[in-house]
């Protein structure tokens, strides 16, 4: 439905969409990491210690990383919640109740565990470290070591007793030593001179190629203790490390000697003079086996022990550290989750809400929806079709207002460009409506009138009248069948006698408008027409009276001049001038109905112009050669040499020059009050670049037109002139329409004093 | 605990120095004889005291110098030296071995001492120590030699190195170079004077 968004909000929606994305991937992202890393510690910590704890520096930080990350994530997330809180945004309420009830939700289980875990993790690394235990340890320890002391003292007693008893003893050495050695129950038994070299030995020593000898430290001891002793080999007799035991074997060290204690008694000479000779009795007993290995187990113990105890605070770091940083991280994770979580549970509620704010609005563009299959997106999917709906129907309606509007639209310029009048009248024969065409047919601004009855209207009583009583009868009748609408002629103005040439002649139609008791009435101006028509029959009559008239006039004159010719040498002078009077009067006569048949026929018979390209300026040159002499008035002419070709039948125009020229000379003539006009008849060519066309103008200095005759002067048989027939001008109407010339007529008026009269035509330049 | 109050209040120890490198070039290959001056923190010893061996790693290594390319290591040796106390007699024990390492303790050479400072002296001081062969030494040509000592943290006992791990107390470490004579029976030899508080 909603696949393609409209632009504004969709982008919005498409930016916070990213964001979430955005922030779910981090988030998901950072969870991963954290997951991968814990479980790292976790099966490093259960499986290989050793390189658990010499990474165990290294783990620390990168979680520490992690978590810094994870902070600074959820820190920007509720600097952005927090914003948009303060922003009143709409819906940020929501998410932060959502994200708060989330992490606490996370928070709470882990706070909890965590307390319980660092009080257990404290307690029982203190529970493994007892004063009690350690007391006995060191109890133990001293135990041995006072045991070893005893043992040592009661052997070094012992050599100083044989020493003194060897100093009495004057027998030799290798058998003194025997002796003592039987004596003194010794394992072995050695007699060293102060230089370190074997006197005499008995025991195992004997059997060594090199017992091992004092030290000359411990020479030096025994010589001012009188007695020294040693413990020996307790470490030889430590569980060795294999690599270490496996290396002696290798070198091939000396053979082990078991535990033992060795004291050395200097023999003190007393009575000899053998002073140089010093000698040093040594003794040396062997440990008894269970002795050495229970206290070398203590040893081992208490030295355990305190190296535990020396590490503990190191494991308690350790230990706490990684609750407190799982703790940490677990939170961030918690909260973030929370936070995204919030955000995705918010998001169809923030948008179905955004959605209604915005049809409450009239915004029924369509609306985003939630692709999950849940009932918060179904309700999101809902609001849409509903939205759509809305917009659809909304939308019809809409179109449909368009269409009628243009529908009127189209039937208002129609009427407004008819050239029929047509008014909608009410049952009274008010008016309600009309077109432009009828307020210029009626001569009337119509808007201004609108309720007022027709018949009320100035100059249209009798108008309004019969179209009322028409509409009366009609509507009565149609009343009880349909009817065809009426059809009748008026006359407006007619009953005016000043008024006689403002007569319009209408056509006019009624109907019933539709569903209404309105009337339309629909009328023609048909003057135009009427005028053409009165103009062909005009032209009909004249070319009958011509044929029929022309006939006689040559005989009637003809007669008459024959008579003339055989009676005047008859008659007398006076009656021979009767004679000739009369017959002139016939002749003339004759002449002039000749002239009038002649313009009759002209006019009536005008042939088509056969139009070509011609110069004006030269055929007027041509024309004013008949104009050369004898005219009472003289013509100025002004022409126009920039004057291009037209098309038009040059005999046509000649006559049309000769009807002006001849207007123009007898309107002249005829001015003799108050004083006969002295200004000459001008004839003028004028290019009109501008309009591409060229005007040939005459203008006399006449008494001009009166303002009856200036509206009909085309119009035959209308004339200024006693002797005129009134074909002139219509025969120069005639020939212009022929040219599609268009023709002026006008009165020439300077500072409010009528100057004359001024005809122009202006043609169309050969193309 | 202990450590805990060690930490809170750095000891103030002389930094370790080193008072003699002499090396000595003979028929028979490269001897050095060395003596470094340190003093025990009083942490250390406390663990020392308790049964902690320490383990001292000291290693020489002889480089050939080349203008073109980095020193090409041409002979090396190294030693632990363990350091532990026994409780029970309540002697100082050290053991010197050849090689690094848990398996370094090869060819022990033990010694046991009835005072501290006599077992550190034996730990301090390196005589005669043969760290090449002579046919590993080219004559002619420059030599250089690396000397490190450094108590050796990572054969402490596991959790011990958790507290130890960057600690200043538990750093004891110097590294030494010097040229080797380039001639046979040449002895290149640095005295250092002793510092005020020489060890004990």
């Amino acid at each position: 439905m909603s696949t393609i968004p409209p632009a504004e909000p969709s982008e919005a929606l498409q930016r916070q969409s990213r964001t979430v994305r955005w922030m779910l991937g981090v988030g998901l992202g950072v969870v991963a990491a954290l997951a991968l890393v814990l479980l790292f510690l976790l099966t490093q910590a259960t499986g290989n210690r050793e390189l658990y704890e010499r990474n165990y520096a290294r783990l620390f930080a990168l979680n520490v990383g992690v978590a810094v990350v994870l902070l600074v994530v959820i820190g920007w997330i509720m600097l952005r919640l927090l914003v948009r809180l303060r922003q009143r945004k709409f819906g940020s309420r929501l998410l932060v109740k959502l994200a708060a009830i989330f992490a606490l939700v996370g928070l709470l289980p882990g706070l909890m565990i965590y307390v319980v875990s660092y009080q257990f993790v404290s307690r029982s690394i203190e529970s493994w470290f007892d004063v009690e235990v350690e007391t006995a340890l060191d109890a133990g320890l001293n135990l041995g070591r006072v045991t070893l002391d005893t043992l040592a003292a009661d052997l070094g007693s012992r050599t100083r007793q044989a020493a003194n008893q060897l100093a009495q003893d004057s027998v030799s050495p290798s058998l003194a030593v025997e002796r003592l050695r039987g004596q003194m129950a010794v394992r072995d038994v050695v007699l060293w001179t102060a230089t370190g070299q074997l006197l005499a030995s008995a025991g195992e020593s004997r059997l060594l190629l090199q017992p091992e000898r004092p030290t000359p430290q411990q020479i030096r001891q025994a010589r001012s203790n009188r007695v020294v002793t040693q413990i020996e080999g307790l470490d030889e007799a430590l569980p060795a490390t294999g690599a270490e035991a496996a290396a002696a074997a290798a070198v091939g060290a000396a053979p082990r000697l078991p535990p033992r204690i060795k004291a050395l008694a200097v023999v003190s000479e007393s009575g000899f003079g053998l002073a140089g000779t010093e000698r040093f009795l040594q003794f040396t007993e062997t440990l008894p086996t269970d002795l050495v290995a229970n206290a070398l187990a203590v040893q081992e113990a208490y030295r355990e022990y305190q190296e535990r105890a020396l590490a503990r605070n190191g494991l308690r770091r350790m230990y706490i550290g990684t609750l407190t940083l799982s703790l940490f991280l677990a939170v961030f994770g918690a909260v973030l989750l929370a936070v995204l979580l919030g955000t995705q549970l918010a998001r169809p509620l923030l948008l179905l809400a955004e959605g209604v704010r915005q049809v409450a609005q009239g915004d029924l563009r369509p609306k985003a929806v939630l692709q999950s299959k849940d009932e918060l997106g179904g309700l999101t999917r809902s609001f849409a079709e509903m939205t759509q709906q809305l917009a659809d129907a909304r939308f019809a309606v809409q179109k449909s207002m368009v269409q009628v509007d243009a529908a009127r639209a189209d039937l208002q310029t129609i009427l407004d460009n008819l050239s029929a009048g047509v008014l909608v009248l009410d049952t009274q024969g008010r008016v309600r409506s009309s077109n432009p065409a009828a307020a210029r047919i009626l001569n009337l601004s119509l808007t201004e009138h609108h309720g007022k009855a027709l018949r009320e209207l100035p100059g249209l009583e009798a108008f309004g009248q019969g179209v009322q009583a028409r509409f009366e009868t009609y509507l009565r009748e149609a009343a009880d069948h349909d009817l065809a609408p009426w059809q009748q002629t008026f006359e407006l103005h007619s009953d005016m006698a000043q008024v006689q040439d403002r007569a319009v002649s209408l056509i006019a139609r009624g109907a019933r408008m539709p569903g209404t008791q309105e009337c339309l009435l629909v009328f023609d101006d048909v003057s135009d027409m009427v005028s053409a028509q009165r103009a062909q029959a005009w032209g009909e009559v004249a070319r009958r009276l011509a044929h029929e008239i022309k006939n006689p006039l040559t005989p009637i004159q003809l007669s008459a001049e024959r008579l003339e010719m055989k009676l005047t040498p008859k008659l007398e002078p006076t009656e021979q001038a009767f004679l000739g009077k009369s017959v002139k009067t016939i002749v003339d006569q004759v002449d002039a109905m000749k002239r009038l048949v002649n313009e009759f026929r002209d006019y009536a018979r005008l042939p088509a112009a056969q139009l070509q390209a011609l110069d004006l300026n030269a055929l007027v040159l041509d024309v004013m050669q008949l104009y050369a002499h004898g005219t009472s008035t003289p013509i100025q002419l002004e022409l126009d040499p920039e004057a291009p070709l037209i098309r038009g039948d040059a005999q046509q125009l000649r006559q049309v020059m000769h009807n002006l020229l001849q207007n123009a000379l007898d309107a002249q003539e005829s001015v003799v009050e108050p004083e006969p006009k002295t200004g000459p008849v001008v004839l003028k060519t004028e290019y009109s670049r501008s309009s591409q066309r060229v005007r040939l103008i005459v203008r006399d200095n006449g008494a001009g037109f009166p303002d009856n005759i200036l509206k009909r002067a085309f119009e035959p048989y209308v004339t200024t002139k006693n002797k005129g027939t009134g074909l002139g001008l219509a025969v120069v109407k005639k020939i212009a329409d022929e040219h599609g010339a268009r023709i002026d007529i006008s009165n020439r008026v300077a500072a409010g004093v009528l100057q004359g009269a001024q005809v122009s035509l202006s043609f169309a330049v050969a193309a | 605990m202990a450590l805990g109050l060690a930490q809170a209040a750095p000891a103030a120890t002389a930094p370790t120095q080193l008072s003699q490198l002499r090396t000595e070039r003979t028929d028979d290959g490269l001897f050095i004889t060395a003596a470094v001056g340190f003093e025990l923190p009083a942490v250390v010893e406390d663990a020392l005291l308790k049964g902690v061996p320490l383990f001292f790693l000291i290693e020489a290594d002889v480089y050939r110098e080349r203008w073109y390319w980095t020193d090409r290591r041409v002979a090396g040796a190294s030693r632990t030296v363990r350091l532990a106390f026994q409780p029970l007699t309540r002697r100082w024990r050290v053991n010197i071995g050849m090689g690094t390492g848990a398996s370094g303790l090869r060819a022990t050479f033990n010694q046991n001492y009835d005072s501290l400072d006599e077992a550190l002296a034996a730990v301090q001081r390196v005589a005669r120590w043969k760290v090449a062969e002579a046919s590993e030494l080219k004559a002619g040509v420059d030599h250089r030699l690396a000397f490190n000592f450094r108590l050796d943290l990572s054969q402490l006992p596991r959790p011990f190195q958790i507290g130890t791990v960057g600690q200043r107390d538990w750093t004891i470490a110097i590294e030494a170079e010097q040229q080797i004579g380039r001639d046979l029976k040449s002895v290149v030899e640095l005295v250092r004077e002793p510092a005020p508080d020489a060890p004990r």
